[in-house]
C-alpha cells in the first residue's frame, strides 16, 4: 500500500483507503472517488504540485492537490502496457 | 418562496459541467450562464418562462455534485430543493461521465419527486466510445430519459414534450433499493423519526440524510429535538460502521456509487481502445509539466495583450464624445449646482461606458472562452503549486483573473471556494488586483510619461506584492487550506452563444451592483466640488500628502475621489493641479507620478468593492480589507519615496 502521491505513473491503481477529515472524504465521494475504484495517474506537475487522476471506474478526471494525494492510499493493480 | 402563483415550479439540477445552464438558456433565453469551472452559477436563477402556450417557473440551481453540500454555491442548491416540493425535477447529466453523474440522479430519485433525466452531451459520450441504451436506462431508473445535445439545440423539443407530459399526467417515482442490511437500518431509523422533526420528501430520505449528517450542524439540532432519537441514530450509525468498517456517510455514498456503476454497466456499452482525438493530443500538450507552463504564460500574456489592444482604442473612442458633452454642458449651464450634479451623473455613467466596459467586456469574453474550452480548470491545476505558496490553491485563479476586469464580480465568484478560510484570503487579495479603472490610471500616468516598460514593471511589482501579502496573511491564519480537489472536464470547442451568455451574466453583476454605486459616488463628488469642499479635504490630508508622500497638497482631494471612483483620481488630479494632461510634467516630477499611482492604486478599495465585501463576507472583512489596503498604500508610497529620492 502506497500513497497516491508516490504512486508510479505507468500502472493502474486501486484505491485502498481515503484518509483525512470528513470534508475531504465527502468531497472525494461526491466527485465519484471511492474505495476499490481503479484509477491512473495522468500527469504530474513539477515542483511537488498537484496530480491529475483519471478514475477508470467512473470515467472522470480530477486534479488533486499534493496534500490530498498523500491522504489517498492505493495499491498497484497492474502495469499499463 | 411562497406558492401564490399557480404556475408549476420546475427545478433544473445537475452536477457542474453537465451543460445544465446551456439547456436552461435554450428554453429561458439569455438568463443564465454555463460553466466549465465548478459552480460559477453561484446564485440560482428564477425565470418565469412562456413555453408552448404555457407559463412555468424554471429554477436553475447551481451545479452540485451531491445533495451533501460542501461549498456555499452548493448550499444554495440544497436549501432550495429542501424548502419546497417542486412540481418537477429536471436532472441534467453529462452523458460522457454517466456513471459518476448517476450518483446524484440516484440521490434525487430518493426524494421520490416527479423527475425526468436529461442525458446531455450524448455526442461527447459517443466520441468517448460510450453507447447508452436509453430504454434500458429508463426501465432501470423508472424515470423518463431524454438524450440531448444542448449546445446544438438537439433534443430540446423532446425534452419539453417530456416536461409537459410529466406535468399533465404526473409521474410516480420510487427509490431503488440498496443492500439489504443497509435498507434494514434505514427502515428502522425511519420508523423512529420523532413527530416534531420535519420530514423532507419522505421518511426514508430523511433517515438517510440523518445518517449522513454525522459531524455536521444538523446533528446538533437533532439532539436538541429528541435525545432518545439521537441515541437511536448514533446506534444505527455505529451498526453500519461496524458492519462495513467505514464511517456511516461513506456507507451510503458507497451504496450509491456501486449502484450507479451497476446501472451504468447494464445500460451502456463501452468500446475500449478508442482513437486518441486531436483534442486529446492538445490536452497532453497543455498539461505537460514543462510545456504546459510555457503555454500558460503565453495564454495569459496573449490574454492581456488582446484586452489592451481592444480596450485602449475603444476607450479613446468613447472618451472623446464624453468630453465634448461635458464642455457643452458647461457652456450651456455655467458653473452652477445643476452643472455639477449633471456633470457627476454624466461622469458616473460615462465612466462605466468608457472606462470599465472597453476592458471588462473583452476580458469576460476571453475568460468565458477559456472556461468553456476547459482551460480555466487546467490553469487552476497548473497554478496550484504557486497558489500554495500564498496559502491558497488552484481554484482561486478564476476570481483573480476576473479581478483584473472589476473587483466586484471577482469577489462574488469566490463562492466557488469550499472553505471560508480560502474565501477570506482570496477576497482580501482581490482589491490589490489592478481592475480596469486602475489599469487606466497606470496606462495614462506610468505608461504615458515613463514608458510602457515602466507600466509593465508596475504590473509585475503588483503581482509580486499580491503574492507577498498573501504569504503574510496566511501567517495569521492557522488552519491550512483544504487543498485542491477540482474536476478537469474534457476539452470542448466552446460555442459562441454560450460565451456571449456568460459574458452577459458576469456583466450584469457589474451593471446592477457596481455601476449604480459608481454613479451615486460621482454625483456626490459633483456636490462636494460645488461646495468647495475639496479645499477643506486638502487641508486635512496635507500632513499625509505633503509631508508623508512629498506630493503637492492639491492632490489630497483626489485620494477621496479615489475611494468613490478609482479612475476619477486621474481626472481630478489634472483638475486640481490646473494643468492639461500633456503638461503634467511641468508641475510634478516623474518620481511623484510613480508615488501618486502607487498610492491611488493600492489605497482603499473603491466604494463598490467595499460594499460587495460587506455584503458577501461581512463587516469585519470589509473593514479589515480597507485597513489592509490603506496601510499597504501608505507604507509602499513612503518606501518608494525614500528609494526614488536616493536614485
Amino acid at each position: 500500500m502506497i500513497r497516491l502521491a508516490d504512486a508510479p505513473h505507468d500502472s493502474s491503481l486501486r484505491i485502498v483507503d481515503i484518509l483525512g477529515g470528513h470534508g475531504v472524504r465527502r468531497r472525494l465521494f461526491a466527485l465519484g472517488f471511492h474505495k476499490d475504484d481503479i484509477i491512473e495517474l495522468d500527469s504530474k506537475s513539477i515542483l511537488g504540485g498537484p496530480v491529475l487522476v483519471r478514475n477508470l471506474t467512473s470515467e472522470t478526471s480530477v486534479a488533486l492537490g499534493r496534500g490530498i494525494a498523500q491522504k489517498i492510499m492505493v495499491e498497484v493493480v497492474d502495469k499499463r502496457e | 418562496m411562497t406558492k401564490e402563483n399557480r404556475y408549476p415550479d420546475i427545478i433544473f439540477i445537475g452536477q457542474p459541467n453537465s451543460g445544465k445552464s446551456t439547456l436552461f438558456n435554450a428554453i429561458a433565453g439569455l438568463k443564465a450562464e454555463t460553466s466549465n469551472f465548478p459552480g460559477t452559477t453561484v446564485k440560482h436563477t428564477h425565470s418565469r418562462v412562456y413555453v408552448k402556450g404555457k407559463v412555468v417557473n424554471i429554477i436553475d440551481l447551481p451545479g452540485t455534485y451531491s445533495l451533501n453540500p460542501s461549498d456555499p454555491a452548493e448550499k444554495v442548491a440544497l436549501t432550495h430543493l429542501f424548502s419546497e416540493k417542486p412540481d418537477l425535477i429536471v436532472n441534467v447529466v453529462d452523458a460522457s461521465v454517466l456513471s459518476r453523474s448517476l450518483e446524484l440522479t440516484l440521490e434525487l430519485i430518493e426524494l421520490e419527486y416527479p423527475m425526468i433525466l436529461v442525458l446531455n452531451m450524448i455526442d461527447l459520450a459517443k466520441k468517448k466510445g460510450i453507447e447508452i441504451n436509453v430504454e434500458k436506462l429508463e426501465e432501470i431508473l423508472g424515470v423518463p430519459v431524454i438524450p440531448t445535445i444542448a449546445s446544438r439545440g438537439r433534443g430540446i423539443k423532446e425534452m419539453l414534450d417530456a416536461v409537459f407530459k410529466a406535468l399533465e399526467k404526473g409521474l410516480t417515482i420510487a427509490h431503488i433499493k440498496w443492500s439489504r442490511d443497509v435498507e434494514d437500518k434505514i427502515e428502522e431509523l425511519g420508523k423512529k423519526l420523532p413527530e416534531n422533526l420535519p420530514v423532507v420528501a419522505n421518511k426514508r430520505f430523511t433517515a438517510i440524510k440523518m445518517i449522513e449528517a454525522s459531524g455536521l450542524f444538523a446533528d446538533k439540532i437533532v439532539k436538541e429535538i429528541s435525545f432518545s432519537f439521537s441515541k437511536v441514530l448514533n446506534r444505527v450509525r455505529q451498526d453500519l460502521e461496524t458492519a462495513h468498517s467505514a464511517p456511516a456517510y461513506e456507507v451510503t455514498a458507497a451504496e450509491r456509487h456501486n449502484l450507479a456503476h451497476k446501472i451504468f454497466e447494464k445500460s451502456s456499452q463501452v468500446k475500449r481502445g478508442r482513437r486518441t482525438t486531436f483534442l486529446d493530443k492538445v490536452d497532453e500538450f497543455i498539461m505537460h509539466p514543462i510545456l504546459g507552463y510555457l503555454v500558460l504564460i503565453a495564454v495569459f500574456l496573449g490574454f492581456f495583450f488582446v484586452i489592451f489592444k481592444v480596450g485602449n482604442p475603444l476607450e479613446g473612442l468613447l472618451l472623446g464624445p464624453l468630453d465634448k458633452l461635458r464642455s457643452l454642458l458647461l457652456h450651456h449651464l455655467g458653473r452652477n449646482i445643476i452643472f455639477y450634479l449633471a456633470d457627476g451623473l454624466l461622469q458616473g455613467i460615462g465612466g462605466g461606458v468608457a472606462i470599465v466596459l472597453p476592458y471588462f467586456i473583452p476580458l469576460l469574453f476571453l475568460m468565458s472562452f477559456l472556461e468553456d474550452l476547459g482551460y480555466l480548470a487546467r490553469a487552476g491545476f497548473l497554478m496550484d503549486t504557486f497558489m500554495h505558496q500564498i496559502g491558497l490553491h488552484g481554484k482561486s485563479i478564476s476570481p483573480f483573473i476576473l479581478g483584473f476586469g472589476c473587483n466586484v464580480p471577482a469577489i462574488i465568484s469566490t463562492r466557488i471556494l469550499e472553505s471560508r478560510r480560502d474565501r477570506i484570503i482570496t477576497s482580501l487579495l482581490i482589491p490589490f488586483i489592478p481592475c480596469s479603472a486602475r489599469t487606466t490610471i497606470i496606462l495614462a500616468l506610468v505608461a504615458f510619461y515613463l514608458g510602457p516598460l515602466w507600466a509593465f514593471g508596475f504590473y509585475l511589482f503588483n503581482i509580486i506584492l499580491i503574492a507577498v501579502i498573501g504569504r503574510v496573511i496566511t501567517l495569521f491564519v492557522k488552519s491550512p487550506s483544504p487543498g485542491l480537489i477540482l474536476e478537469i472536464p474534457s476539452l470542448k470547442i466552446p460555442s459562441l452563444k454560450s460565451m456571449l451568455q456568460k459574458t452577459y451574466f458576469q456583466l450584469k453583476s457589474f451593471i446592477k451592483f457596481a455601476w449604480p454605486i459608481l454613479i451615486a459616488g460621482s454625483v456626490i463628488l459633483g456636490l462636494l466640488q460645488y461646495l468647495n469642499f475639496d479645499r477643506f479635504i486638502n487641508l486635512v490630508l496635507s500632513p499625509l500628502v505633503e509631508k508623508g508622500l512629498g506630493l503637492p497638497r492639491d492632490l489630497g482631494v483626489t485620494l477621496v475621489f479615489g475611494f468613490l471612483r478609482k479612475e476619477l483620481s486621474l481626472l481630478m488630479a489634472l483638475q486640481s493641479l490646473g494643468v492639461r494632461y500633456q503638461n503634467l510634467l511641468q508641475v510634478i516630477s516623474k518620481n511623484q507620478i510613480i508615488i501618486f499611482t502607487m498610492f491611488v492604486n493600492f489605497f482603499i478599495p473603491c466604494l463598490s468593492t467595499v460594499a460587495i465585501l460587506w455584503k458577501e463576507m461581512g463587516k469585519k472583512i470589509a473593514f479589515l480589507s480597507m485597513a489592509l489596503n490603506v496601510s499597504v498604500a501608505i507604507a509602499l508610497s513612503f518606501l518608494f519615496r525614500l528609494i526614488l529620492g536616493k536614485l
